[in-house]
């Protein structure tokens, strides 16, 4: 038997925090944008400021997703937080709806 | 190659405005948008509609495609064969950078940015390779890259070493892009979630001659499993049960991506009931929960036994099943 190394990952979602400029290199934006999404209220580090922000690891996600609607449907920076605060209720809703007794 | 009539696509005239080309492309990205949309061809269509509105929104590059369109013949038709007569872009010059696959525009990028049609790389590959080059040796850092993998559940609940066939993009020097494989042996935790992230340090794009390598994102998801359906933590199951045993009660057998287990099926357990098995889910620091909902199964009435066992209990019953609609109907 070969001895094989497998790479061994982290899971972002549980066990990284991630700093401005992580954040900016794993989704490919600037840092004014980031900042415009903190300030939107659609991504909340935790730190007094820009220097010392640590993301939780559930904002890669919500910060991939913003940077595509932004883009890809050229809504403003209010239009995305709207649009993730919608994302996440109708989540909520569908995850509440699953627990629910099936109708007969 | 096929000629790709971006008009067509945007359900444009030719003589549309640049406010026409912006409106038809955000109506038709909020509805194939994958991230929003319904559709089942979603991603496919919105790549389509990115590309056409990619050039048709930049007045120098639809100034470039018109004329390539506006053949003498009567013009190009989508899906027509095509090359581009050559020296078609002469006396075009393009003043911004490409954005196809710039750091600002998330196209190229990402779960269906991926690459554009070998007839946008025709047209207009030559300008967007110079922009890639250009950006390239700028970077000391390689750039972190995202894939997405699709896992078994049960590696999930136990933990798995797996070997990943993996595609990614490759910018040479020349600014062109081509695609390679490679091959990753991973670690999958036990715990992991649909839609959460591996991070492997250093596995991304390498860096420049000082440079560090970017890491790699792996966003996992589950193959689609034929008896389980994963919410989150949660895990689904439909389990059939006899008409007998959901009226009586019963102890029967119930898959779990963990193995089999006894579950009880209360007396008098209605069509559709949900049995929660706590802790059943997928495991981790807050495990998720395993449902099961139960559907009532019929036997089939097809020998004579089946028959008479029918016959017997609608004479056992006083039962109309539909005594609520009574008078509903005059």
């Amino acid at each position: 038997m070969s001895t094989h190394t497998y790479l061994q990952g982290l899971v972002v979602e549980e066990e990284i925090h991630l700093s401005l400029s992580e954040l900016c290199q794993a989704c490919r934006a600037r840092e004014e944008q980031i900042n415009a999404w903190v300030m939107e209220g659609v991504l909340e580090p935790v730190g007094d400021n820009p220097q010392d922000w640590r993301f939780a690891g559930h904002s890669l996600r919500r910060a991939r997703l913003a940077l595509r609607l932004a883009h890809d449907l050229e809504v403003n920076t209010a239009g995305v937080a709207l649009a993730l605060d919608l994302m996440d209720e109708i989540a909520a809703l569908k995850a509440q709806l699953r627990r629910l007794p099936a109708r007969v | 190659m096929k000629f790709k009539d971006y008009y067509e696509t945007l359900g444009l005239q030719r003589t549309a405005t640049q406010d026409e080309v912006k409106q038809a492309y955000r109506k038709l990205a909020r509805k194939f948008h994958p991230d929003v949309s319904k559709e089942t061809d979603a991603e496919a269509r919105f790549k389509e509609v990115g590309e056409a509105y990619e050039v048709l929104k930049d007045p120098e590059k639809r100034a470039a495609y018109d004329r390539v369109g506006a053949d003498s013949r009567g013009g190009w038709k989508g899906g027509q064969d095509f090359q581009p007569p050559p020296g078609w872009d002469e006396g075009f010059e393009f003043s911004g950078p490409g954005t196809w696959g710039s750091p600002e525009s998330g196209v190229g990028e990402g779960q269906f940015g991926a690459n554009p049609s070998d007839f946008f790389e025709a047209l207009f590959g030559q300008h967007a390779r110079q922009a890639r080059a250009q950006r390239r040796t700028a970077q000391a850092r390689g750039q972190d890259h995202h894939a997405k993998i699709l896992i078994e559940l049960e590696d999930a609940y136990k933990g798995a070493r797996r070997s990943i066939g993996l595609h990614f993009p490759v910018v040479d020097e020349q600014g062109r892009v081509t695609t390679q494989e490679r091959t990753l042996d991973v670690t999958i935790p036990k715990g992991i979630r649909e839609g959460q992230h591996l991070r492997l340090t250093g596995q991304g794009e390498a860096g420049g001659p000082d440079g560090k390598p970017g890491d790699l994102y792996l966003e996992i998801g589950f193959k689609p499993h034929p008896l389980f359906h994963v919410d989150g933590g949660d895990v689904y199951l439909d389990l059939p049960v006899a008409p007998w045993e959901a009226a009586l009660g019963a102890t029967v057998n119930a898959p779990t991506p963990e193995g089999s287990v006894k579950l009880n099926i209360p007396a008098g357990t209605v069509a559709g009931r949900k049995l929660r098995l706590k802790g059943k889910g997928i495991p981790g620091k807050t495990p998720g929960d395993l449902y099961v909902t139960l559907a009532i199964t019929l036997p089939p009435a097809q020998t004579e036994a089946a028959r008479e066992a029918y016959r017997a209990m609608a004479k056992g019953f006083d039962f109309n099943p539909r005594t609520h609609l009574e008078g509903a109907s005059s």
